[in-house]
């Protein structure tokens, strides 16, 4: 929450698959760069998980709609590489 | 006597009838064949031929009666929206799914399992698959109000709705604790077109049967939601499934 202003400087391409790039998709997904956006905008400090797998489970858009996801793997292949990987 | 015998039989052959006049007469005894009923008069008669019993319509589609999901979706009452995304399409929950009333909203999606139409038959379905992901303990309750919907939607005896039936059935055996177990008094309403239409599958030799990759075969989809009832219907569950489906073979005895 201290550092609000924290902004990206550099960007890449995810390439293969990975618990932190299924994450990051699902951020995506919903409208956000990642999850430190995620708790920005928010002003949250937890986001919702799947206990078993640690994939976010619950995150509130922009709009205030709710988006939900599976417990399993959503990110597929073909997909891996419109993932964005923020750097700070 | 032997000159006789010579000169009187073939002046028989060709004197009564021609070989060539036989055939149309043939024909003509072969139109005279009429077909008729069973067990009736005309049924003993020489010249007919029996007609096999009409078909009972065991796998024929029923008509789809309009549904109470369609009503509430449009007239807003779901609190859903679409989600259009590069992947398809997503709903976009306007209240948090665990504060819903179960008692109430899950029934209305199951009820829309009828629909054949987009979009109803989207959001039913992933309304269904969202609420059972995360229902939780809340599932268990509401599992008497499901049988219904379910059943209806079976009994439309649709192939494309038994599909998305048999996964959504398969879905909510494994959603919460207990379900499965619930589930056991409610098979006389449920399997009895899971027995109608288990052998539903191709033979087609060596050759590709592509339902099978795209998870649409029925035969298959009903022998997996067979053994997932009887994984998690507890040690009753094998002998009620038995019961209503004769040709079904345990996946964990033997």
């Amino acid at each position: 929450m201290a550092n609000a202003d924290i902004k990206p400087k550099s960007i890449s391409r995810a390439k293969k698959w990975s618990d932190e790039i299924e994450n990051l998709y699902r951020f995506q997904q919903a409208g956000y760069r990642d999850e430190i956006e995620y708790k920005q905008v928010k002003q949250v400090d937890m986001v919702d998980r799947w206990p078993e797998t640690g994939f976010v489970k619950k995150l509130q858009r922009r709009d205030n709609t709710f988006y939900y996801y599976n417990k399993q793997r959503e990110c597929e292949d073909k997909e891996v590489h419109k993932v964005k990987v923020y750097a700070y | 006597m032997v000159a006789e015998k010579d000169g009187s039989s073939p002046p028989k052959l060709t004197g009564e009838r021609p070989p060539q006049q036989q055939q149309p007469l043939g024909q003509l005894r072969r139109t005279k064949q009429q077909v008729t009923d069973g067990f009736t008069v005309k049924a003993m008669m020489r010249n007919t031929v029996v007609r096999g019993p009409p078909v009972a319509g065991a796998f024929k589609e029923r008509p789809t009666k309009p549904t109470a999901f369609r009503k509430f979706y449009e007239r807003g009452d779901f609190p859903i929206a679409l989600e259009h995304d590069s992947r398809g399409n997503k709903i976009a929950w306007k209240v948090e799914i665990e504060k819903l009333d179960y008692h109430h909203y899950l029934p209305l999606f199951f009820d829309g399992l009828c629909e054949m139409t987009f979009p109803y038959e989207f959001f039913a379905r992933q309304g269904i698959h969202d609420m059972l992901e995360h229902g939780g303990n809340k599932i268990l309750p509401v599992i008497p109000q499901l049988i219904i919907p379910i059943k209806n939607a079976l009994n439309l005896r649709n192939r494309q709705v038994i599909c998305i039936t048999l996964k959504v059935l398969q879905h909510l055996v494994v959603s919460a604790d207990m379900v499965g177990e619930a589930l056991v008094p409610y098979y006389r309403q449920i399997l009895p077109i899971l027995n109608i239409f288990k052998n539903m599958n191709v033979n087609s030799g060596d050759g590709i049967d592509y339902s099978q990759q795209k998870r649409e075969n029925i035969g298959d989809l009903i022998q997996e939601t067979l053994e997932a009832f009887e994984r998690y219907g507890g040690e009753d569950a094998y002998i009620n499934i038995k019961y209503m489906v004769p040709t079904y073979q345990s996946c964990l005895l033997n």
